[in-house]
C-alpha cells in the first residue's frame, strides 16, 4: 500500500506543477494583452515552459496507465493526444509574428487545459487522502492486532 | 512644420455661439490635419543611430552570368553620394556563395586602400572574423568602397559555384548589424542550399492544388526565416529582398523576411541585363535615396466607440495598437479595419489619429542655402520627430448615405489584402469565393434599401460610388496573386505579387489590377505633335479594343507591354523594333530603346510620359506581336480582365453572376 501513497503523492506534486505552468502562461498572455510585456519576452517566457509541461503531463498520464487507474488516465488522455498532435506539427511554440492574431485562441486553449488540470487535481487530492487514511487505519489495525497477545 | 512640445495652455474661448479657443489660429496643431512635432529625449530608448546600409550579395554562378553583379555594383556606386545621413552614414558588404566572404573596407592609417576579403567556410558556427571593422563610415572610407565596387564584378567572374549559404550569411549580417539597426538589402539568385535555413526544392506541386494543403505552398517552409525576421525587427533592421532567379527560389519563405521587418520584395523573374537593367537601376537607386524614417513606430488612435481590430501590411505588431517599422518610406501603405464597440454612436464625428514616431535624418542632396546648413546640423545630431495625421469622419445614421460616400479604391485595396491573407490559409478558390461573397452581400444590402421603394424587381441596383466595384473585384480575382490554379501563374510570381499587393498605395494597386491600355500608333505617325502633348485615352481591357492595324501599350505600373497588330505597316514595325523583323522573328530578345528614326523617338517620348506619371517605379518594356503564341497569351491577353479566359468569366458573365446571387435572399 505504501506504493499507492507514493504514487498519489507524486501525482499531487505533478498536478500542482501542471496547474502552475498553465496559470503562468495565462498570466503572461494577459500581460501581453494589457501591454505590460512585449511579444519577444512573452514568447521566450512561454516557450521555455511549454516542453517541461508536456513532459510532466506525459509522465503523469503514463503513470496512471501503468498502475491501472483508468479514470484519471481517461481524463488525461485527450490532453496527451492534443499535445502530441501539436508537437508533431511543430505548433507547440509561440510564434512572435502571429501572436496578436491568435491571442484569443491561445488563451482559450490554456483556460480549457487549466480546467482539466484542476479536475485532475481534485481527483488526485481525493485519492491521496483516502489512500493515506486507509494506510494509517491498516497500520493501526495491524499494530492493534499485534499488540493483543 | 516644427513645433516644440509646449504644455497645453489654457485659453479663453470666444463669445458664444462659436465657443472656439482664441488662439486656434495661432496653434496649427489644433486645426491642421498633418502636423509634425519635435519630441524631447524621454520619447526615445536610445539616441538615433547613424543610418546603415548593408548589402548581402549572392555571387554564385547564376548571379554572375546574368550580369546583375555589374549593374548592382554600378548602381550602388552612383548612389553613394545621395545616401541620407551624411556624414554619419555607415555601410558594409558581405558576399556569399558556398562560403561567406567578409570585406574589410576600413581605411585606417595602416594604408589600406584596397578592400580586403576574408573567407569563412564554417557555416555551422558562424563567427565574425573582424568584429569591429566590417561596418565602415562611408565618408571616411569612400575610396575603399569605390575600389571594392569597381572590383566586385571582376572578383567573381570565373566562378562556377552553384551553392548558396543564405542562412549563415543572414546570421552573419545580423551579427554585424545588431548594434545599430538599419537597412539590409539582399540580392539573391540561387535557392538557399547550405547551412541553416536551407530550402528544399519543393516547387509547385500540381497535385496539391484543390486540396486542403494547397495553401502550404505559399507559406514559409522553414521557421528559420520568421524567427530571423523577428530578430531583425527587434534590432531595428529592415530587410529588402531582390530576387532574380529564373528557377524556383521559394519567395514564399524569403519574403517573410521582408514582411515582418517592414521591407519590400522585388522580383525580377529570369533576370536579363537587356530587359531589366534600367528597372533594377531605377528601383535600387530609389530604394537607397528616398526619404526613409528609421526605427519608426506607428500608433493609431480613434475616438470613443470605435476600435481598430486588424492591420494589413508589412510591419511587426509590438502591441495591440503599435506597429514597429524598422524603416518606412512613402512607397508603403497600410490598411486597418475598425469595429464599432457600441451599437449606438452618439457623437457627430469620429476622429482618427495616426502618429509616426521616428528619428529624423536629412538627405545630403538638399542644396545650398541657409536651410541646408540647418538641416545638416540636425542630421548629425539626429532629432526625434512625431508626424501626426488627424482625420475626422462624420457619423451617419442612414445606410444609404454611407453607400453614397463609399470609396471604391479603399474598399478594393482592403479586399485585395484580405484575399491575399486568406490565400495563405485557404485554397485560392475559396479566397476568390469570399471576395465574390463580400461583393454580393454589399450589393444585396443596398438592394434591400431601395427595391421596395422603386419597385425595380429585375434589375441590378448599385450606387454611383460603387459602379466600378464589380469590375475591380473581377480584376482582383484575375490578378497574378489570386488567379486560376497551377497553370496560371508560377508559384514564385504569385507569392511575389502577393507581397507586392500588401504594401501598394491605392492608386498603384488599382493600376496594377486594372492596367491602362492606350492606343499609340496615331501618336507615332503624327508628324506635327509637339513635345509633351501626348493625349492618351484609356481603353477598356478587352480584345474588342484591339485593332490589328494598331500599336497599343499596356501599363500596369510595373511593366509596359507593347502590342503590335498583325496588319501593322511593316515599315512602322521595323522602325519601332529597330531591325528588319523578317530576319529577327524572336521578339523576346528585342530591347525597346531609342533607334535612329523619328518613330522610335516618338515612342520613347510616349513611354517617358507614361513613366513620369508615377515616379515610384520604372516600368520595364516588352514587345509582343499579335498571334505570337504563347508569349502573347501569357504576357498580354491574361491582362485583358474583361474577357473570358479559360476557367474564369468575362465581365458580362460576372455581372450576371453577381446579379443572380444578389437577387436570391
Amino acid at each position: 500500500m505504501a506504493w499507492e501513497l507514493f504514487l498519489w503523492l507524486l501525482a499531487f506534486a505533478a498536478a500542482i506543477a501542471l496547474i502552475g505552468f498553465s496559470a503562468y502562461q495565462l498570466i503572461c498572455l494577459s500581460d501581453l494583452e494589457f501591454d505590460y510585456i512585449n511579444p519577444y519576452d512573452l514568447s521566450s517566457r512561454i516557450n521555455a515552459v511549454v516542453v517541461p509541461e508536456f513532459m510532466v503531463q506525459g509522465t503523469l498520464c503514463i503513470l496512471f496507465l501503468l498502475t491501472w487507474h483508468w479514470f484519471p488516465f481517461l481524463l488525461m488522455a485527450p490532453i496527451t493526444y492534443y499535445h502530441t498532435k501539436l508537437y508533431m506539427t511543430r505548433k507547440h511554440l509561440i510564434d512572435v509574428t502571429e501572436i496578436f492574431r491568435l491571442l484569443n485562441e491561445e488563451k482559450k486553449y490554456r483556460i480549457i487545459k487549466l480546467a482539466f488540470y484542476c479536475s485532475i487535481f481534485i481527483i488526485v487530492i481525493y485519492r491521496l487522502v483516502t489512500t493515506a487514511v486507509l494506510l494509517l487505519m491498516e497500520d493501526d489495525y495491524r499494530t492493534m492486532e499485534s499488540g493483543i497477545f | 512644420m516644427l513645433l516644440s512640445m509646449a504644455t497645453f495652455a489654457c485659453c479663453d474661448l470666444t463669445a458664444s455661439p462659436h465657443l472656439r479657443r482664441c488662439d486656434l489660429d495661432q496653434r496649427p496643431e489644433l486645426s491642421k490635419g498633418s502636423v509634425e512635432f519635435v519630441a524631447s529625449t524621454e520619447y526615445m530608448v536610445r539616441p538615433p543611430m547613424p543610418p546603415l546600409y548593408f548589402f548581402l550579395i549572392d555571387v554564385s554562378v547564376s548571379a554572375v552570368c546574368s550580369g546583375l553583379l555589374e549593374i548592382v555594383a554600378k548602381t550602388i556606386k552612383s548612389c553613394l553620394d545621395d545616401l541620407p545621413g551624411f556624414p554619419r552614414t555607415q555601410t558594409g558588404f558581405i558576399t556569399f556563395d558556398s562560403t561567406l566572404h567578409f570585406h574589410n573596407l576600413k581605411a585606417s592609417d595602416s594604408s589600406l586602400t584596397q578592400p580586403q576579403m576574408l573567407v569563412v567556410a564554417d557555416l555551422d558556427d558562424v563567427f565574425l572574423p573582424l568584429p569591429d571593422d566590417l561596418l565602415v563610415n562611408l565618408s571616411d572610407s569612400r575610396h575603399v568602397v569605390d575600389a571594392f565596387l569597381d572590383s566586385l564584378p571582376v572578383m567573381f567572374q570565373g566562378t562556377s559555384n552553384v551553392e548558396s549559404a543564405f542562412g549563415p550569411a543572414l546570421k552573419a549580417a545580423f551579427m554585424v548589424m545588431s548594434q545599430l539597426g538599419g537597412k539590409l538589402l539582399i540580392f539573391q539568385s540561387t535557392l538557399p542550399s547550405l547551412g541553416v535555413g536551407r530550402l528544399r526544392l519543393r516547387g509547385d506541386d500540381l497535385r496539391m492544388y484543390g486540396t486542403d494543403k494547397e495553401h502550404t505552398l505559399r507559406l514559409p517552409e522553414d521557421p528559420f526565416y520568421k524567427q530571423m525576421a523577428a530578430e531583425f525587427t527587434k534590432n531595428q533592421i529592415a530587410v529588402d529582398i531582390y530576387a532574380f532567379s529564373e528557377k524556383y527560389s521559394d519567395i514564399a519563405s524569403l519574403g517573410s523576411l521582408a514582411k515582418y521587418t517592414g521591407g519590400q520584395v522585388y522580383h525580377y523573374p529570369s533576370f536579363q541585363t537587356a530587359v531589366h537593367q534600367e528597372k533594377l537601376r531605377y528601383e535600387l537607386a530609389r530604394n537607397l535615396t528616398r526619404e526613409t524614417a528609421w526605427e519608426a513606430v506607428m500608433r493609431i488612435r480613434c475616438g470613443k466607440g470605435v476600435r481598430f481590430t486588424t492591420y494589413h501590411g508589412h510591419f511587426m505588431l509590438r502591441s495591440t495598437d503599435l506597429l514597429a517599422l524598422p524603416a518606412v518610406d512613402s512607397d508603403k501603405a497600410f490598411a486597418m479595419q475598425l469595429s464599432l464597440e457600441e451599437t449606438l454612436m452618439t457623437t457627430q464625428t469620429v476622429y482618427f489619429q495616426v502618429a509616426l514616431f521616428y528619428p529624423y535624418l536629412s538627405s545630403r542632396s538638399v542644396h545650398g542655402n541657409a536651410v541646408s546648413s540647418y538641416q545638416r546640423y540636425t542630421s548629425s545630431s539626429g532629432e526625434r520627430r512625431i508626424r501626426v495625421h488627424t482625420a475626422a469622419a462624420p457619423v451617419v445614421a442612414d445606410l444609404s448615405e454611407m453607400y453614397r460616400q463609399a470609396d471604391t479604391g479603399a474598399i478594393v485595396s482592403l479586399l485585395g489584402r484580405l484575399a491575399i491573407e486568406n490565400s495563405l490559409s485557404q485554397k485560392l478558390e475559396d479566397a476568390r469565393q469570399s471576395l465574390q461573397l463580400k461583393l454580393v452581400k454589399s450589393l444585396k444590402e443596398y438592394r434591400n434599401l431601395y427595391v421596395v421603394q422603386h419597385r425595380l424587381g429585375g434589375r441590378l441596383i448599385f450606387p454611383e460610388s460603387l459602379k466600378f466595384l464589380p469590375l475591380y473585384v473581377l480584376s482582383l480575382c484575375k490578378s497574378v496573386a489570386l488567379r486560376g490554379g497551377y497553370a496560371d501563374a508560377l508559384l514564385d510570381e504569385r507569392c511575389a505579387a502577393g507581397y507586392n499587393m500588401m504594401i501598394l498605395p491605392i492608386s498603384r494597386m488599382l493600376k496594377l489590377i486594372y492596367p491602362g491600355l492606350f492606343r499609340i500608333d496615331e501618336n507615332l505617325l503624327l508628324k506635327d505633335l509637339k513635345e509633351g502633348q501626348v493625349p492618351l485615352g484609356q481603353l477598356p481591357l478587352s480584345a474588342q479594343s484591339l485593332d490589328p492595324k494598331g500599336v497599343y501599350v499596356l501599363d500596369d505600373g510595373f511593366n509596359f507591354i507593347i502590342w503590335l497588330g498583325r496588319m501593322l505597316a511593316s515599315d512602322l514595325l521595323n522602325n519601332i523594333v529597330g531591325v528588319e523583323l523578317a530576319s529577327f522573328p524572336d521578339l523576346s530578345r528585342v530591347v525597346v530603346c531609342e533607334h535612329d528614326n523619328e518613330i522610335s523617338k516618338r515612342l520613347m517620348r510616349v513611354l517617358k510620359e507614361l513613366r513620369a506619371r508615377d515616379p515610384s517605379s520604372h516600368q520595364s518594356c516588352r514587345l509582343v506581336r499579335q498571334g505570337e503564341q504563347p508569349r502573347e497569351l501569357s504576357l498580354f491577353l491574361t491582362n485583358l480582365v474583361e474577357d473570358q479566359t479559360a476557367g474564369s468569366s468575362g465581365y458580362v458573365d460576372w455581372i450576371l453572376q453577381v446579379f443572380r446571387q444578389s437577387q436570391g435572399s
